[in-house]
């Protein structure tokens, strides 16, 4: 329990998403892996930082994340001459990941509003009562003519794609970590709740 | 709670209960039981957990707004944060495939530009009215368009709820009125996950060909006279403007149709089969026993750089397997180490040459 850890993966870590999540689209051969191979990826970057900070955050998740890559080849859990070739290219393109960091607050908050926009009509209405005008679930549950439990999932919902959308940027949100049989269980409980 | 094993999932419905009433001792201290089972769930938690503080700042967005309004989507340039340039700095920010310009710039930048300079008090009403009245003003008369670059691919969220994404090198243009939804594919192709709304069709025009859907997901892609439409979800129907006479073709999900002057041919494939059509989305092409001279075709709608068959007896060699569209090279080299083939590189030209004996 160290907050102030959390505190640093957020920033020096989860700001790089969209590059890393570019960078395995552009060099793991199954696109739909990508979500698991990032989150694998965390997991060993924070466990290493529990014994000590890297003085490099980005370089040391790029290089974790192809370590992460080669290791799960080598294994054979992928045999695939596309993988071996473009991981071997991959040295150049780490460094080839794009600016990230944007120049202000009144950028970072036009990219909150695009990640916000990019909501499902329920669930960015859920988070804008709840979040913005801190609006009680009871009362947002209230408003919005449904039960309470409709809008926790709402808001679970929400935050999930919300995370996506502002870490992943664009990849979050075309990624193939959402397949369209997500969208369609989505559907499915959304329509559940009518 | 861990029925779903996606760590990220669980950490949002934590989340969403956390910071809710009601949230009792018991809660805190099996949410730490969860927490502490696995770093995977920590970092999860860590990851929502900012996205949460980091919505904090839509607040901002939110003052002068009366109490209780959700502001309708993309209506952010009304407020005093946002001016047209640097929303358009914005979007080639968020993405490099983000799509981008007709010659008045951005297709988002030039609504925003005439919204920009429309009085506060008609902002705040705006906010009020019926979104579709909202759109309607907005976008009128022509409605946005949107492009994509060779090798790009970019989604596009509809103010209806649906989504188009666009393939490479492609151009559409955007209406909504409130009796129709329509989309005009002026070049390339398009895949559409459509909005139920019974009320209002979706209509996408391609040439001379209509498809029309109610909520469904579909491509349709102009090549020349021919408009290929791929269906995985739902029902579209397929008209010809010119031949009103002539009856309209249905399809279903799984259907692999080919619309020509001729008339229409429809191919029945399992959905998974229809879905590799769609692998452009998320930057792959799929190839599964192709030929060789089909595959060529295909990897050059996304790249500058031009593969060329440079002798007619390979055209006819199959192959099969995921590439990502855009490494035109990567492809090369592996048709060099398994074929019978060398590659000639000049320039833009990639040429696929028999090997020499």
């Amino acid at each position: 329990m160290d907050d102030s850890l959390d505190t640093w993966f957020a920033r020096e870590i989860l700001v790089h998403e969209e590059s890393l999540v570019r960078y395995l689209a552009r060099s793991w051969p199954k696109p739909d892996e990508v979500h698991d191979l990032r989150q694998d990826i965390y997991v060993r970057v924070y466990e290493s930082a529990l014994r000590a900070r890297p003085a490099a955050p980005k370089a040391f998740l790029f290089t974790t994340a192809r370590n992460l890559m080669t290791d799960r080849v080598r294994r054979g859990r992928i045999v695939s001459i596309e993988a071996t070739g473009d991981i071997d290219a991959l040295n150049l393109l780490v460094d080839e990941a794009s600016p990230e960091r944007r120049t202000g607050a009144r950028q970072e908050l036009q990219r909150m509003a695009h990640a916000f926009d990019s909501l499902p009509p329920k669930c960015r209405e859920v988070v804008w009562l709840r979040r913005v005008e801190e609006l009680s679930t009871r009362d947002t549950a209230d408003r919005m003519g449904v039960n309470h439990g409709t809008i926790e999932k709402h808001l679970a919902r929400g935050m999930e794609l919300l995370a996506n959308f502002l870490f992943g940027g664009m990849q979050g949100r075309s990624a193939p970590t959402k397949p369209p049989e997500d969208e369609s269980k989505q559907r499915e409980y959304e329509h559940g709740q009518q | 709670m861990d029925s779903n094993n996606d760590s990220e999932k669980t950490a949002a419905v934590w989340l969403a209960r956390r910071v809710g009433e009601g949230w009792t001792d018991a809660d805190e201290s099996s949410f730490n039981e969860w927490l502490q089972a696995s770093t995977r769930n920590r970092v999860a938690f860590i990851r929502v957990n900012a996205a949460w503080q980091e919505a904090g700042r839509l607040k901002a967005l939110g003052a002068g707004l009366p109490s209780g309004t959700v502001p309708g989507t993309g209506e952010w340039q009304l407020t005093p944060f946002f001016d047209a340039a640097s929303t358009a700095a914005a979007a080639s920010d968020a993405s490099p495939v983000r799509p981008t310009a007709d010659a008045s710039g951005s297709g988002q930048s030039a609504p925003a530009a005439r919204r920009s300079r429309a009085p506060r008090w008609q902002a705040m009403a705006a906010c009020a009215l019926l979104s579709v009245l909202t759109i309607g003003w907005f976008l009128w008369p022509a409605g946005p368009s949107y492009h994509t670059p060779v090798g790009g691919v970019a989604r596009v969220p509809i103010a209806d709820g649906s989504n188009v994404t666009l393939n490479t090198d492609s151009r559409i243009r955007i209406v909504l009125s409130d009796t129709e939804r329509h989309v005009d594919i002026e070049r390339g192709e398009a895949f559409f996950e459509v909005a139920k709304d019974a009320t209002r069709p979706f209509v996408v025009s391609a040439g001379n060909k209509r498809v029309i859907a109610v909520g469904t997901k579909f491509s349709v892609r102009r090549e020349g006279d021919d408009v290929h439409v791929v269906v995985t979800e739902g029902r579209v129907r397929v008209e010809d403007n010119r031949a009103a006479s002539a009856p309209p073709t249905q399809l279903a999900a799984g259907n692999v149709a080919t619309a020509s002057p001729a008339g229409v041919l429809v191919q029945q494939k399992p959905l998974p089969e229809a879905e590799e059509y769609l692998s452009w989305r998320s930057g792959y092409l799929v190839f599964r026993d192709r030929a060789l001279a089909e595959a060529v075709t295909e990897f050059n709608r996304y790249n500058t750089r031009q593969l060329v068959i440079g002798d007619p007896s390979l055209a006819t060699l199959r192959i099969g397997g995921n590439f990502r569209a855009t490494n035109v090279d990567g492809f090369a080299r592996l048709l060099e180490q398994g074929y019978p083939v060398r590659i000639e590189r000049r320039d833009d030209v990639l040429s696929i040459e028999p090997e020499a004996h």
